[in-house]
């Protein structure tokens, strides 16, 4: 039986977020919205239910003068990522 | 990107090792840390050697040069640290390996000069004695230890950083280590001078060409 894939991380943004935060310490979002090629509102939406399943933290703050978001990524969020990664992988083996 | 887009099995996996890739790809130093550091300690070396091959003292130590160099440095870090839109893991742990070199530097001089002083009195007290010089001259011994100490830091970054020309770099200075324990304090000034530029001006000006191309391609992405 195969482990159904996490449907927060099974999306294309998403994933797409999750992998870029998972290589980096904490990355700004203008740096996520430029590698990810995606719109800052749809960033936006996708970054919140990141958040709200508990697998990023997000650090509003001011940088001269300038509202700066940092995400970061969670212990669960790793974990999340890792079972997700781990599951893909034995879908892919068992599938061939 | 679009947000709900489901994929599959394989493009899941394809957009992981994209994602993971374009990561590692978007942290670039600017070099100029690299560059300063490398002319600074060349610059020093050379007028250092000038000074014993013909026989003439600045009014000051040439080694303090390294001391008003430290407070570019700071605003390098601090402006470095400002545009940085990504902090890595190894980010701190190159920080901390820097600055534990930089300790080690100064407390070698500290060092070094101590025995210095120790050794000169008691060489002089030898010719004073005995008429001749002690054939073994301290001063010979100094550049080994810090050519050995310049190679840690650079070949660690230049490994951890998978950068060539610095994991060369940090090479090249311990075999410049190992041949200065055998020459004279000219040539050993000389060493020290090459190890300079060949283990962080020219890996610099390397990272600096790296950066600016960056910066360039950014740009042409973000019109």
């Amino acid at each position: 039986m195969f482990k159904d894939l996490d449907p927060i991380l099974h999306s294309q943004l998403r994933l797409a977020v999750m992998s870029l935060l998972i290589s980096v310490k904490e990355a700004e979002f203008t740096f996520l919205r430029e590698t990810t090629n995606a719109t800052a509102g749809n960033l936006s939406v996708q970054i919140q239910k990141l958040k709200e399943a508990g697998y990023i933290d997000v650090i509003k703050q001011f940088k001269d003068n300038y509202p700066q978001t940092i995400c970061k990524i969670t212990t669960a969020g790793i974990k999340a990522f890792e079972e997700y990664v781990k599951n893909l992988q034995s879908y892919l083996t068992n599938t061939k | 990107m679009e947000q709900e887009k489901k994929l599959t099995e394989q493009e899941s996996l394809h957009l992981i090792t994209m994602m993971i890739n374009k990561a590692k790809e978007s942290y670039h130093d600017t070099g100029i840390g690299a560059i300063m550091w490398g002319a600074v300690i060349a610059i020093c070396s050379l007028i250092r050697l000038s000074e014993v091959y013909f026989e003439y003292r600045l009014p000051f130590d040439i080694y303090l040069l390294t001391l008003v160099a430290l407070i570019p440095q700071i605003f390098i870090s601090i402006k470095e640290k400002k545009e940085r839109k990504v902090k890595s893991y190894d980010d701190a742990y190159m920080d901390y390996i820097w600055l534990g070199f930089g300790i080690c530097i100064f407390l070698l001089i500290h060092i070094s000069n101590n025995i210095f002083g120790e050794w000169g009195s008691w060489a002089n007290e030898y010719r004073n004695v005995t008429g001749k010089s002690a054939s073994f001259r301290f001063s010979e011994y100094i550049a080994p230890l810090f050519l050995m100490l310049y190679g840690l830091p650079t070949f660690i970054t230049g490994a951890a950083c998978k950068f060539k020309p610095m994991l060369w770099g940090g090479i090249f200075c311990w075999i410049c280590c190992i041949i200065s324990i055998y020459t004279s304090i000219k040539i050993d000034l000389l060493l020290t001078a090459t190890s300079a530029i060949v283990a962080w001006l020219v890996p610099g000006i390397i990272m600096e060409k790296e950066y600016r191309l960056y910066k360039k391609e950014q740009a042409q992405l973000n019109v």
